[in-house]
């Protein structure tokens, strides 16, 4: 657990890397479009896993996708993280977070590098590379970095490459950042949870695991020559929406003896066992109050987890618990209870 | 909202794709890149691990180029196989660790593709001992294959060859091939770490240089983290 | 047919009584003197260095045994040719710590963690074993091996073994070697498995797999009734071992199937035929846990003969596997031996077998002082070694898909050796079977083994040590 003075230093750290203050908003992922779903348990979700919402009813879901950047301004078709934050509704009044990305690894290990990668990869103006340095970057068989979007001024890409170079565990991170381009539609990418969790099976038994959700719909980015287009997603999802359900798989990798399971910049090999957990469905989007409520005012914590799912001690995701707590206060978000008998 | 882009920098942005730098790059930049900073080709096989999931369902990609490269060559070790077919899935059964295996004749090569459990030395030390005329006969026609036949007597020697044509497995995230490299080079990690991840492109021309064959990934598996017995005996099919 | 005085006494024998052993790890200093040495170690004349000790001893048993092994990188720093150095396996070239992950010798009992001289194996060049029935014999011993420059002391180990053949973890060792075609060998009963041919333990000479041979370094003399040895120094953590059962002991107490894994009344046929000291359920339920992770009950009946209570009148060598074994599959002999019992890679079975000559090191666990007065416990343990023609056909393969992926049955694939192997406490597991067909599953097991040494060594013949001590070059 991290001391709540450390969890103001993170918040206030990212709040100073943005382009301009975002009053009442979250600091990264601040746009973002709430949604309704349902999910069903597979058959042999409640063999792994006591949580209630493993045990095959179905249960109602509130999902938040967002833009990784923070800052007012939207850009969807820039290149850029999005999150799928799932809230599991159990029947007591309570709720299960699951907070996932479309970046399978994080780039730190722990609060320390935490900062000081904040120190070295701060926002820096981002000007088009000159066409002789390119010139010279081919016939170095480089890869010249890319260019700025329109309306691009500063970016953090230069100094996390700094950082990347200096710190061997980040660079797989930071490499899947720079190249994760634009989803067609939110509903088109896999997310991953990245931290490990303890599950406990009804013998008794725990296991670590790891999360990710796949798109039933398959993965589809856009392609990045194609002109940019600022604001497509939310009308994009709506459009889908009523058309056809979009759905995903929950799916569950079981970590083992020698695995990382503290270090969230490590992923897990494609040798692992893979368990699929259950089928999340979309349902709607809410419009107008509730939507500002769905979408916005909604709070998320990956430590709000149902009995039977525990998380591990991986630095990062203990930081989380007390991050997200000070910028919901911060923001005035939405309190949610923790347990069934306080508010 | 239009930046200022010159004509030089559009024609910069559109010169990879054009058939003259291709040309410049494959036949000046990369010769010259690869006598500047030699790279040494990486072995084949499986990443080792001791994880239990990581030492079943290994893959196998074996490349034999044959002797006789010409549709007469290629006839002769399509019969080789076609002849020696019972005995080869009797072998396949008896070793008991072979999820799936094929031959395969591409271009002037006799490949065989396989996924198989545990460790490697082993599964081809059981397979000389149960089927090695049939190797005998495959790697006759192989460039290099009298060096090491009669199989059973070159035991050591012919499961090094076949590791040799083993083709390497690119991992699956760049950095565990950049960590592939430097181990291959004897750098350990030094400190301060001082890298530079933008000469990732060039590394990965040079090393397919080095390694023209390669495996992408360690592959895709349904069902990953079982050994045949297991899936045998949970079928009910008997192992 | 082989002439016993050609080989290595220590390959075949036992020295049963000389329970006081010593290995000398050594560095060749000057390679001429080393190679004088090596001519002086065979010539019969003993004053110069100790003699050697062949298989064969003639009329006098002598009072102390002398034994050498030597390693890739001893052959090479005595001068031995570039192409004979190229036709030893490859296992051996790179030596045992390059194998480390194969082995199993990760985290604590990676290479890197070795103490010296463990840790500077291209320096270890040749293991010279001392068995001695008196301890004062072993530095008699010494000092005379060591009175030419010739070579450089690194280091020692010493062991000594228990009266009654007991290892440390409390079972009683040494019951069981494979017997071999065209040897005659008295003292061994028969233990109803085939016999084994010359070639599981002496380069040139038929293997276990039909039609194949193990290549024989050239020249002729260098390589042919040689053998290789895994020389393992293996720490045992007794006292972990010991919690363990009682751990487990607990948990069966508390299990709905408890009485089908000890009747009522039971206990005391077990705690008396141990024996053990504070008679009870719980004290019957420890040992039948040991016994099922080994496989034989302390006292050495093998589970497979007799699974409900150790019965001393069993042959405790004579047993095979079946499907009505009620010996685990998992189980420590079973993994290193499956005997003719069913497994996956059924062309290996009786492929794999060893000969152990292992020696406990560190003094006795008592149970009753651990723990005194915050002292941490002394290491102890096991220097084994570990004899086969092919590294990597036996020992190599036994540790890697048999020990730590239990391959050969998939019962127990997925699970690392209980007693050997890499386990973690919050992923390992061990089926205990029950009489009904049905087992309890362990959980929880740590690690007891770590490995703080080792290498791989060739075990010349006598007319071999011969040619290394003739060379010129």
């Amino acid at each position: 657990m991290v001391d709540p003075s450390t969890a103001k230093r993170l918040v206030q750290v990212i709040h100073d890397n943005l382009p301009t203050p975002v009053p009442g908003r979250r600091p990264v992922h601040t746009i973002g479009i709430g949604v309704k779903g349902k999910f069903i348990a597979s058959d042999v979700a409640r063999t792994y896993c006591i949580a209630e919402h493993f045990d095959g009813a179905p249960v109602e879901v509130s999902i938040r996708f967002s833009n990784g950047l923070g800052g007012l301004e939207q850009h969807d078709g820039w290149s850029d993280v999005r999150g799928m934050a799932v809230r599991f509704h159990l029947k007591d009044g309570t709720a299960s977070d699951l907070i996932a990305t479309t970046l399978g690894e994080f780039f730190v290990r722990n609060v320390d590098d935490f900062f000081k990668f904040s120190e070295i990869a701060k926002r820096e103006p981002f000007k088009r590379r000159h066409w002789l340095l390119k010139i010279l970057d081919f016939l170095q068989l480089k890869i010249p970095q890319r260019n700025p979007y329109p309306g691009e001024t500063q970016s953090i890409d230069e100094g996390a490459l700094r950082y990347a170079n200096q710190h061997r565990f980040s660079q797989l991170g930071i490499f899947q950042v720079g190249l994760i381009g634009a989803p067609e539609s939110y509903a088109r990418a896999s997310y991953h949870a990245v931290h490990t969790f303890w599950v406990t099976a009804p013998d008794g038994v725990r296991r670590p695991v790891r999360f990710y959700w796949q798109p039933v719909a398959g993965v589809n980015n856009t392609d990045p020559k194609a002109e940019l287009r600022d604001k497509y997603l939310f009308d994009e999802l709506k459009e889908r929406l009523k058309r056809w359900p979009a759905r995903f798989m929950l799916m569950m990798t079981i970590g083992e003896e020698g695995d990382a399971l503290d270090d969230c910049t490590k992923p897990w090999p494609g040798t692992r066992l893979r368990i699929a957990m259950g089928t999340l469905t979309l349902t709607g989007i809410p419009e107008g109050a509730e939507q500002a409520e769905a979408g916005e005012r909604i709070s998320f914590n990956p430590c709000r987890l149902a009995p039977g799912i525990e998380a591990s001690n991986d630095p990062i995701l203990e930081a989380r618990l007390g991050a997200y707590e000070v910028s919901r206060e911060m923001r005035g978000g939405c309190p949610f209870k923790w347990s069934a008998d306080n508010a | 909202m239009p930046d200022n882009v010159g004509v030089m920098d559009r024609f910069v942005d559109r010169l990879p794709e054009t058939a003259f730098f291709k040309f410049v790059a494959a036949r000046i930049l990369v010769p010259f890149w690869a006598w500047w900073t030699p790279v040494k080709p990486l072995p084949g096989g499986p990443h080792p691990s001791f994880q239990h999931g990581d030492n079943v369902q290994c893959m196998m990609n074996l490349i034999m180029p044959l002797k006789d490269k010409s549709p007469v060559g290629r006839a002769h070790a399509a019969m080789a196989i076609a002849q020696h077919k019972d005995a080869i899935f009797a072998g396949l059964n008896n070793v008991g660790t072979v999820h799936f295996a094929r031959f395969v004749i591409v271009g002037d090569n006799i490949c065989m593709f396989s996924v198989y459990d545990g460790d490697f030395t082993n599964y081809i030390r059981d397979f000389i001992a149960t089927i090695g005329e049939v190797f005998d006969a495959v790697v006759g026609l192989v460039e290099g294959g009298e060096e090491i036949t009669p199989c059973e007597k070159n035991v050591e020697a012919f499961i090094q060859w076949v590791h040799e044509h083993d083709l390497y497995q690119v991992p699956d995230t760049p950095t565990d091939f950049l960590r592939d490299q430097e181990r291959l080079n004897g750098d350990k990690a030094v400190a301060p770490v001082n890298d530079d991840l933008t000469l990732l492109p060039r590394k990965m021309v040079l090393q397919l240089r080095a390694n023209a064959n390669v495996s992408l990934g360690s592959g895709y598996r349904a069902y990953p983290g079982y050994s045949v017995a297991q899936v045998r005996k949970q079928l009910g099919l008997g192992w | 047919m082989v002439d016993l005085s050609d080989l290595q006494g220590n390959v075949l024998r036992g020295y049963k009584d000389r329970p006081y052993v010593r290995y000398l790890i050594l560095e060749v200093a000057d390679r001429n003197a080393a190679r004088r040495w090596l001519a002086a170690a065979i010539s019969g004349r003993d004053q110069e260095v100790p003699q050697i000790t062949s298989g064969d001893w003639g009329k006098a048993k002598p009072q102390t045994c002398f034994n050498i092994g030597l390693t890739y990188e001893g052959l090479r720093a005595l001068g031995t040719p570039d192409s004979s150095l190229g036709m030893f396996p490859n296992e051996f070239i790179e030596g045992m710590t390059a194998r480390a992950v194969k082995l199993g010798d990760v985290g604590a009992s990676a290479p890197e963690t070795w103490p010296a001289p463990f840790n500077e194996p291209d320096r270890i060049h040749l293991i010279a074993t001392i068995y001695a029935e008196k301890i004062e014999q072993l530095d008699q011993v010494q000092q005379h091996a060591l009175d030419r420059n010739a070579l450089t002391l690194l280091g020692t180990r010493e062991g000594y073994n228990f009266n009654g053949d007991f290892v440390h973890f409390g079972y009683r060792d040494n019951i069981m070697q494979p017997r071999f075609e065209g040897i005659h060998d008295p003292e061994r009963h028969a233990d109803g498995q085939p016999l084994a041919p010359l070639g599981t333990v002496l380069l040139g000479h038929k293997t276990n797999l039909e039609g194949l041979f193990w290549r024989v370094p050239q020249p002729e003399v260098l390589g042919h009734n040689g053998t290789f040895n895994a020389f393992r120094v293996l720490k045992q953590d007794v006292a972990g071992f010991e919690n363990y059962l009682d751990q487990a002991a607990t948990d069966l107490l508390a299990h709905p199937k408890v009485d089908e894994v000890l009747p009522p009344g039971t206990e005391t046929d077990i705690c008396q035929a141990l024996p053990v000291e504070s008679p009870s359920r719980h004290a019957a339920l420890r040992e039948i846990v040991a016994a099922n992770l080994c496989g034989r009950w302390r006292d050495g009946t093998p589970l497979a003969l007799s699974a409900d209570v150790p019965d001393r009148n069993v042959d405790r060598a004579k047993f095979d596997y079946d499907e009505n074994s009620r010996c685990p599959y998992g189980a420590h002999i079973r993994r290193c031996n499956p005997r003719g019992g069913q497994i996956v890679q059924r062309v290996a079975n009786n492929s794999r077998r060893l000969i152990r000559r292992g020696v406990p090191y560190g003094p006795a666990y008592e149970r009753d002082k651990a723990g005194d007065a915050g002292k941490a416990e002394p290491e102890r343990g096991l220097l084994g070694n570990f004899i086969g023609a092919s590294l990597g056909a036996q020992f190599e393969a036994m540790s890697c898909d048999w020990l730590n992926l239990g391959l050969q049955d998939p019962r127990i694939t997925g699970s690392n050796d209980p007693i050997t192997g890499t386990n973690d406490p919050d992923t390992s597991w061990f089926d205990l079977p029950l009489k009904s067909g049905g087992t309890i599953r362990l959980r929880g097991l740590p690690e007891f083994v770590n490995t703080r040494g080792g290498a791989y060594t060739f075990l010349p013949s006598l007319p071999a040590i011969r040619y290394l001590g003739s060379l010129t070059t």
